[in-house]
């Protein structure tokens, strides 16, 4: 038996929608909140209909049972029916809208912002495109202090970052939990895996006040760490994370 | 013969084998270690590693040298812990510490390793002669559980405080001179172990090595209960876990309730039972310059009314301490400084912002500027006081007139809870100073905690970060007028599409 192309349109955004609600709520654990969810669901339901309604022949085929109902004098009761049923949704779903609400607006957030081509700190200016670790070097010049280097950029680490982004640098931390937006999990292949030095070295030494415009809602926490820790400290502990996770940084490709 | 020899060496070899992996690789724990567990630890387990030393953290890290073990099920005259008790910690952690569940990333025989060669700093070597007899385990009953209260309040209040807060009567030190804390029985989430009657007997039992936990079954002990004494107060610990304390993940509105009439002004109104509590987590302050690493309060509630005219915020935390400068009795169970006050303050920004960008969290920035509301415990010759601050960042700082702007507060301690109501009107005459309240809209709200017998002062206390409070208005004759409009409108849309359809063919 074929099925027709209104049932298909309406099985497929079915599927969607309980990919979404079962994935992530019930697999994942993380319902998505209810406006992304109809974000989502609306580019489903216009890419479905595109998709169906792309040849002429396929756009009548689409619109057949609907005409159906409207036009056909056999069919009164049934349209009646339909109509009832599609006023009272379109009622309760303004009631939802409009009806006052406890549930927090959503904040979408830039997770790694476009750099500064420059930036100030430690009173310096400094250059994101050429700047460089500068104890990078020493991983083949010199390993023995290389990890005498690495381990006191994990002295600096477990003093001053762990209790957010976690004795495993997952961003679990003893106070993760107390900050808006989680910490960052370095062990994710999201974060440091994906960032230069240079830029962990900009975001680390002006902190959450130092994220550009765009960056908005701005409500990262993390501090302004040139006022705690020195440039020097600031390099070892970029080593140290990328030694501990077996990250490499990334780097501008050589010409 | 020759055959039978052999199977003889094999079985030999596998017997030998098999007994040293089953008391675990120590140099697979020792590599682990060092890696992993250094950071806090030690190098060489001592307790004083880059995290360790220096007030970092509280608790501070196990000395592993003192071979000294505070939560296993070994008796209290048994030094060593069972290999299951030191197994349980690093796969499992330490709730409201800085020690992680290891279990994610560690496999189980790494773990085992581990446990094999953190007992090597102390040189512990053999498995204990003696076990903690769990003897019948009572299950709770209304009463038993009415028997347990009454060896609590006899034994255990002291510390633990009558509704077991923690809020000690007496100074508590463990044997390396840090201060500890009485767990605070109410929070379920904060023990460090969990708080099945089964752990809770077990620590009552053995008591917690290091500390003035004690042992409750030791003959020697003034305080000595029987086995099912201590099931009956297990029992009554474990229900003292208060699930409206819990911090729900995601919640994150003070929900302020609007109400005919007066809002209430005490702390201790039993109108404010009608209001929906939101519980958020206290972290150190360790965003701005002097950092706080040793923070003894977790969590704060908060609870908010509000009528046509004004909006009351009660905010309700469980400090151990009352902290009233000047006085004797704060002073007899202070360690070590000076006594401060108590305090509590509620953070918003002056506009409430149109877009997503809010002032920066840790007391704004120059471009959008917070309102502070704060208010202060008493000191011995002074009343409780109320605050009132604008900040644009941390040194740019205003102190205002909390009486012009027309701010109250008052605050009640009661065994180990701190309640404040904080009252101002919804609008104020300097708009550009002061937050004018808006219903219907989300607006941001933080919050700080100060402890004063906790050496908390200026910038060392604990925070939140920004969350929301939102005064959810009336549904009005709107809310159910329109959804009908709508329906009417939509079902005459389609008569019309149906007729014009019709017409057409």
């Amino acid at each position: 038996m074929k099925i027709s192309r209104l049932l298909l349109a309406v099985i497929l955004i079915g599927i969607f929608y309980g990919f979404f609600k079962i994935f992530f709520g019930v697999v994942l654990k993380q319902p998505i909140p209810s406006s992304l969810l109809t974000m989502y669901m609306f580019f489903v339901v216009v890419g479905i209909l595109l998709v169906l309604s792309f040849t002429e022949e396929g756009a009548r085929e689409l619109m057949s049972p609907i005409k159906n109902l409207l036009e056909n004098p056999e069919k009164k009761m049934m349209r009646m029916v339909v109509f009832v049923i599609v006023s009272v949704l379109a009622g309760y779903i303004t009631y939802n809208q409009i009806k006052p609400s406890f549930e927090a607006p959503l904040e979408l957030r830039t997770i790694h912002p476009a750099p500064p081509s420059n930036f100030s700190a430690f009173n310096k200016t400094y250059n994101l495109l050429t700047l460089e670790n500068p104890f990078r070097k020493y991983a083949k010049e010199d390993p023995e202090k290389f990890k005498t280097l690495v381990y006191e950029g994990g002295e600096v680490y477990f003093k001053n970052c762990f209790y957010c982004h976690g004795d495993k640098l997952d961003g679990q931390g003893h106070y993760a939990q107390g900050f808006n937006p989680l910490p960052a999990n370095f062990m994710d292949v999201g974060t440091i895996a994906q960032l230069q030095e240079s830029y962990l070295f900009w975001r680390i030494a002006t902190g959450g006040p130092g994220l550009p415009k765009e960056a908005a809602p701005w409500i990262s926490s993390m501090p302004v760490w040139q006022n705690f820790i020195t440039e020097e400290e600031i390099w070892k502990v970029i080593l140290f994370l990328y030694d501990y996770t077996g990250y490499v940084p990334r780097s501008w490709e050589k010409h | 013969m020759k055959i039978k020899n052999l199977l003889l060496i094999i079985l030999a070899v596998l017997f030998v084998s098999s007994t040293v992996f089953a008391s675990g690789d120590k140099e697979n724990g020792k590599k682990i270690y060092e890696k992993k567990c250094i950071w806090c630890h030690g190098k060489n387990g001592d307790g004083k590693g880059p995290a360790g030393s220096g007030a970092f953290l509280n608790p501070p890290p196990r000395d592993f040298t003192s071979g000294m073990y505070k939560f296993k099920t070994t008796p209290f005259d048994e030094i060593l812990p069972n290999d299951e008790d030191i197994f349980k910690m690093i796969a499992d952690g330490m709730p409201d510490s800085s020690m992680p569940a290891w279990k994610d990333i560690l496999k189980e025989k790494d773990m085992w390793d581990l446990v094999e060669y953190i007992k090597t700093f102390a040189g512990l070597t053999g498995k204990p002669a003696k076990q903690i007899d769990f003897a019948k385990q009572v299950k709770t009953s209304k009463e038993g559980i009415e028997r347990g209260k009454k060896l609590f309040l006899d034994r255990c209040a002291e510390c633990h405080g009558e509704e077991g807060r923690g809020d000690a009567t007496k100074k508590l030190k463990d044997d390396w001179d840090a201060r500890t804390w009485p767990r605070n029985l109410t929070k379920s989430w904060s023990f460090r172990v969990n708080n099945n009657p089964k752990e809770i007997f077990a620590r009552i039992t053995a008591g917690i090595p290091g500390t003035l936990m004690p042992s409750f079954a030791d003959p020697a002990s003034k305080k000595k209960m029987t086995d099912e004494e201590r099931w009956d107060v297990a029992n009554y610990a474990a229900s003292l876990a208060d699930a409206s304390k819990t911090i729900k993940e995601g919640s994150t509105v003070v929900k302020a309730k609007r109400i005919l009439g007066n809002l209430p002004e005490k702390a201790d109104d039993p109108k404010w039972q009608e209001a929906e509590p939101t519980n958020f987590y206290l972290v150190a302050q360790i965003i701005g310059k002097e950092r706080f690493f040793t923070p003894s309060n977790n969590s704060i509630m908060a609870r908010a009314f509000y009528n046509d005219k004004e909006i009351a915020i009660l905010l309700e935390w469980d400090d151990r301490t009352k902290s009233i400068p000047g006085d004797e009795k704060a002073a007899e169970i202070l360690l070590e400084g000076e006594v401060y006050n108590d305090a509590v303050a509620a953070q918003f920004p002056v506009t409430i912002p149109e877009e997503m960008e809010k002032p920066y969290f840790g007391m704004g920035d120059a471009a959008r500027p917070v309102n502070m509301w704060s208010w202060k415990s008493e000191k011995k010759d002074a009343p409780q006081a109320v605050g009132l601050l604008n900040a644009m960042g941390f040194e740019k700082v205003e102190q205002r007139d909390a009486n012009k702007a027309g701010l109250t507060a008052a605050g009640v301690y009661n065994k180990g809870t701190w309640r404040v109501v904080m009252k101002r009107s919804l609008k104020t005459g300097e708009k550009d100073k002061d937050i004018q309240f808006e219903e219907g809209k989300f607006i941001p709200i933080a919050f700080s905690v100060w402890d004063g017998t906790n050496s908390e002062k200026g910038s060392k206390h604990t925070m939140t970060t920004w969350y929301w409070i939102f005064l959810k208005p009336e549904a009005g004759a709107y809310v159910y007028a329109m959804p009908v409009v709508v329906a009417l409108l939509v079902f005459g849309g389609c008569v019309l599409l149906a007729r014009s359809s019709q017409r057409k063919e």
